[in-house]
């Protein structure tokens, strides 16, 4: 009798948790955040930036800025949820300190773990930082929410080049946050014959002492791009052929890493590879040796994004940290910390004229002049004209997505 | 009507009381949460990676391999392609693999606690629950450091090579050597010191394992030792039985429950793990675990993760019952 | 320690070299990686590849990286967060695992079967299905929940403090039981008829005699609850969110950035100080009466508690 009770009780679970998942599954009514509060000062001018001193310095002793302008904001916290290794600590630091605003940081090294996480819709972030490609998904899928231009002061401070893609219209879901190229990298103490193709890492004089990123459109594009075809193709035959090739690489790849690429290189633990521009110079600067090279097939350009989920509840501080954490007289230490290809003018001008004493990231004395010197001389950040030119971008592939995950799944499980 | 008699019998009620909160927590976050997975796992993935609920074993079939309309490599469909099950296998082998490892290592050092003189043993105890009540994740971190290619290991091998190289030249040409024609050895001439390749490998996965569960399993082991009552020695030398014999007809099979509740302490976690494969195999020994956090984060498969760990579930299942039918559930686990 | 060539002892007593000598090996084993870690925090070289000297730098001297760790914001907030969930989890836990100890062991009532059945799952299936398993709940209740009542900003039901607590105290609940119903098992129910037959009623014997009886076992599994959230790594990874950061999580996210000596200046903490819980788990056993020393530890820790408390 019991038994029988039992499994009605079970019944009604099954049938609660059906219902629980297929209403999971509607779309949530979006109603209209509350909004902002509007800045009080005009846009700040890209020409001749003033930075003002709040007066209050980080624990490393990064003396902060002055919010221009200082907005008005309620809320207590901040969710961002970004890449790993991208946002510089005197940031942070200076953000809680200027704005008392506690800002909680979550991390993530790839752009699907991103879009896995935002497209449940359980979590709340504030701001995320998408790369280019996987923007026009998430505008297709609702899970952006629209700038409002009124409150960023800073739209003024990007060069034109880094604006209006294709991905995202007239900038109306993102700003743009850092480029930059993913390209071969080698220890040339340690690699006799340097790689000048992609096609050449499958040279079997590599294998064992390759790091590459952990990015699967990334990793099957230059695949594809050594067989002659386009990065963003949705034949199938095509993508076979590219499984094929990469399934021969996989092996001699000693550890894919998207986390912090240039730990393996500096270490030794890995001789050559293929890495992001930010980490090729950061390794660059520990072990002299290392170079990067544009492969003559041409290397994948990209742009990061700073973008507002929907349904974020921080919608004010949102926009403050946007603002102050891209004003020049802050958005410079980006040169500092992560030099990866900028986009805002005006912090370069900032840089370039600054003579303010700082410490490196190694404890040693330099200015902000000199270190835009070595940003703008090094082939790495400030990408050659002839490397944009033969490179190429990830786009949204849409109906082809499946095949791609397929394909970076089955290769990289099955050594 | 025997429900309801029993639920006015005072007993049963208090008992339901009691049990309620408990009910409410396994019914809610277990119960519910498994039957969910199962509902997902027999759904399908649209192209932007959001599930449609429908009712399809096209999962499951995926994880066995057997492919409709896509070739497997050369040969044309239907044909099996063996992808997924040599991952399922690689994790079985690892967690069998260190299973036997953890006995191995584990039980002298239980042995010699649980014979040590009273007043030594807590002490000796103390030191064993250090390590195992450190955080586990910078007990990985720490293998890093120890074996990667400028590591500690690396370090003191290239401090002593001057030492070791006339005595691996001589090794090399007499033995070794002429030994590689028959054995896949990898062994690089004498020479200039060569790093060893440790870290982001599977050794280094193996390594991280026994390290993480070592604990795990010389606590029941010398919880059941150390039940063993001096006496019974005693017994069996007076009898004239020798050090091995001893051990092989008294003492093992008196501390089999505590093998059995530490193996199934050590076998059910390494079967799920993802991090110690992930951070110590460098993201090329895919376990699956790693399949499953891929599936949720990465590849944004959650049918097809949801599947593999119903899978992984079934097969953890299955190798416990069996096992705990054939030895016991090891009562050990409480008082670990 | 044995000696080598021993007539006297007799056979069954002596401990052969040999096993001392493995045992040796196998406790170097054990305790290399914690010595390595412990060193390296006192690297000079930022990158911490290979040690280079012990570092000088600023005020604290030697202690260089554990200085800034005290500076580090997102520790101490990480710390805050994995104390709070700790102890919530285990009070919780420990209540409602000793309720169903008491149940399963004493009554018998509908579903009995089932709650024993349910209890033992946790225990055999691996985390990370269980954590899949909450994270595909929560994923569809906060979705239906936020749409059906219409929640915005700061009310929208998220991943956060509250989901990993809640998962902490489901995963808790087992082995409580277990513990305690281990406990139970060989308790003499003629004390607890003798009180009521002097007149003391249900919950006063329950109070001043059942507890303080089974007060070691329900202690061992408080300790046992707090242990497992306190480390827990994969249930929390799958039900947290922003703010809600625990110590573990922290930690796995600082080897995804370049890894200086302040994780290693983090670990040796956290090593030093289970090194103290363990101490005192040994004197509060120890001790006659276990609860007079829970309130003596209390009272020394709260000052600590205040300055953990999130959102300083």
């Amino acid at each position: 009798m019991f038994k029988l009770i039992a499994w009605k009780g079970l019944a009604v679970l099954v049938v609660a948790s059906l219902a629980l998942a297929a209403c999971g599954t509607g779309a949530a009514t979006t109603t209209a955040p509350t909004q902002p509060p509007q800045p009080t000062a005009p846009p700040a001018e890209t020409g001749g930036f003033t930075s003002k001193p709040s007066g209050k310095t980080t624990a490393a002793g990064f003396e902060c800025p002055e919010p221009q302008p200082r907005m008005e904001v309620q809320s207590k916290d901040v969710n961002l949820f970004v890449w790993t290794e991208y946002i510089p600590q005197d940031i942070i630091d200076c953000f809680q300190l200027v704005y008392g605003i506690t800002v909680n940081r979550d991390e993530y090294s790839s752009n699907e773990e991103m879009y896995a996480k935002i497209s449940k819709g359980n979590t709340n972030y504030d701001l995320v930082q998408p790369t280019d490609f996987i923007v026009s998904l998430m505008i297709r899928q609702g899970l952006l929410e629209k700038l409002d231009q009124s409150k960023l002061t800073i739209m003024d401070n990007f060069d034109s080049n880094y604006l209006n893609f294709a991905f995202d219209p007239n900038n109306e879901y993102t700003l743009p946050y850092q480029a930059g190229t993913d390209a071969i990298v080698v220890n040339t103490d340690k690699v006799k014959n340097v790689p000048q193709s992609w096609a050449d890492l499958w040279k079997p004089e590599y294998a064992g002492k390759m790091v590459f990123l952990d990015d699967s459109r990334a990793v099957i594009g230059l695949t594809l791009l050594t067989l002659g075809y386009d990065v963003n193709t949705k034949d199938p035959k095509q993508l076979d052929e590219a499984k094929a090739k990469l399934a021969e690489l996989v092996p001699n790849v000693k550890l894919f890493d998207s986390d912090s690429p240039k730990t393996a290189l500096i270490a030794g633990d890995a001789d050559l590879g293929m890495t992001w521009t930010g980490e090729a110079f950061l390794a660059q600067q520990e072990v002299p040796s290392i170079q990067y090279v544009y492969p003559t097939e041409g290397a994948i350009l990209w742009q990061d994004n700073y973008a507002i989920p929907t349904g974020a509840p921080h919608l004010d501080a949102a926009y403050a940290w946007l603002n102050y954490s891209m004003q020049p007289d802050l958005f410079w230490l980006m040169l500092r910390d992560f030099p990866y290809t900028n986009p805002s003018k005006a912090a370069l001008e900032y840089a370039k004229t600054s003579q303010m004493s700082i410490e490196d990231a190694n404890g040693n004395d330099t200015t902000p002049a000199k270190l835009y010197e070595a940003y703008f001389n090094s082939p790495i950040t400030n990408t050659p004209p002839q490397a944009i030119q033969n490179g190429h971008r990830i786009d949204d592939v849409g109906d082809a997505l499946p095949l791609y995950d397929r394909i970076w799944q089955e290769v990289k499980g099955g050594s | 009507m025997n429900i309801l008699k029993r639920l006015r019998d005072k007993n049963s009620r208090r008992g339901l009381w009691l049990i309620s909160p408990t009910l409410l927590w396994m019914i809610g976050l277990l119960i519910i949460p498994l039957i969910l997975v199962v509902i997902t796992s027999l759904g399908q993935r649209d192209p932007d990676g959001n599930v449609i609920y429908t009712f399809s074993v096209n999962n499951y079939l995926r994880l066995i391999g057997y492919s409709f309309n896509a070739p497997c490599g050369d040969t044309p469909p239907p044909c099996f392609d063996d992808l997924y099950i040599t991952i399922l296998w690689r994790s079985l082998v690892l967690a069998f693999q260190t299973t036997v490892l953890v006995i191995l290592v584990g039980y002298p050092l239980a042995y010699y606690v649980a014979r040590a003189p009273a007043r030594w043993r807590n002490l000796l105890l103390f030191l064993i629950l250090i390590p195992l009540w450190t955080n586990f994740v910078i007990r990985v971190y720490a293998w890093i450091m120890i074996l990667r290619s400028q590591g500690v290991i690396n370090n003191l091998l290239e401090a002593v090579w001057p030492v070791i190289l006339p005595v691996y030249t001589v090794l090399y040409n007499l033995i070794l050597s002429p030994l590689s024609a028959f054995l896949p050895l990898h062994l690089s001439a004498p020479g200039a010191f060569q790093p060893l390749e440790m870290l982001y490998t599977p050794g280094a996965v193996l390594v991280g394992m026994l390290y993480e569960f070592l604990p795990f399993m010389i606590l029941p082991m010398y919880t059941s030792l150390e039940k063993i009552e001096p006496a019974l020695y005693e017994a069996a030398a007076d009898l004239g039985a020798s050090a091995a014999r001893t051990f092989w007809r008294v003492t093992l099979p008196l501390s089999a429950p505590g093998i059995v509740a530490g193996t199934i302490l050590v076998f059910i976690p390494v079967m799920g793990t993802f991090i110690v494969s992930d951070i110590l195999g460098g993201r090329q020994v895919i376990l699956v675990g790693n399949l499953i956090q891929r599936q949720f984060l990465d590849a944004r498969d959650p049918t097809f993760g949801s599947a593999a760990s119903i899978i992984l579930m079934v097969m953890t299942l299955i190798v416990t019952i069996f096992y705990t039918r054939r030895f016991g559930f090891g009562e050990e686990i409480a008082s670990a | 320690m044995a000696r080598l060539y021993d007539h006297h002892t007799p056979m069954s007593n002596r401990r052969s070299p040999w096993l001392t000598l493995v045992s040796l090996l196998v406790y170097a084993f054990l305790y290399a990686p914690i010595a390595v870690l412990m060193v390296y925090a006192f690297n000079s070289s930022r990158t911490n590849i290979v040690f280079e000297g012990l570092v000088n730098q600023g005020p604290c001297g030697p202690f260089y990286w554990f200085c800034r760790l005290s500076n580090n914001h997102e520790v101490l907030s990480a710390a805050g967060n994995t104390l709070t969930i700790a102890l919530t989890s285990t009070i919780a836990s420990t209540i409602i695992g000793t309720m169903a100890a008491l149940a399963l062991q004493r009554y018998h009532f509908p579903a009995k079967t089932f709650s024993e059945v349910s209890l033992y799952i946790p225990i055999v299936i691996p985390e990370i299905v269980m954590g899949i398993g909450i994270l595909v709940l929560f994923s569809a209740l906060f979705r239906w929940l936020n749409g059906a009542l219409s929640l915005e900003g700061d009310r929208r039901l998220a991943l956060g403090l509250g989901t990993v607590i809640v998962s902490h105290i489901a995963f808790s609940i087992p082995f409580v039981t277990l513990v305690v119903r281990a406990r139970l098992h060989g308790f003499d129910k003629a004390v607890e008829e003798a009180a009521m037959d002097l007149g003391a009623n249900e919950w006063i014997t329950f109070w001043r005699v059942t507890l303080p009886m089974i007060a070691p076992g329900v202690l061992s599994g408080a300790m046992l609850a707090f242990t497992l959230s306190l480390d827990d790594f994969v249930i929390t990874f799958f039900t947290n969110g922003p703010g809600s950061t625990t110590l573990p999580i922290y930690i796995y996210g600082l080897l995804r950035r370049i890894i200086t000596p302040e994780v290693n200046a983090l670990s040796t903490v956290w090593i030093l100080i289970v090194l103290i819980a363990l101490l005192v788990t040994q004197w509060l056993q120890n001790a006659e009466d276990p609860f007079r020393a829970v309130r003596i530890l209390a009272r020394a820790f709260s000052p600590l508690f205040q300055w953990l408390r999130p959102g300083r």
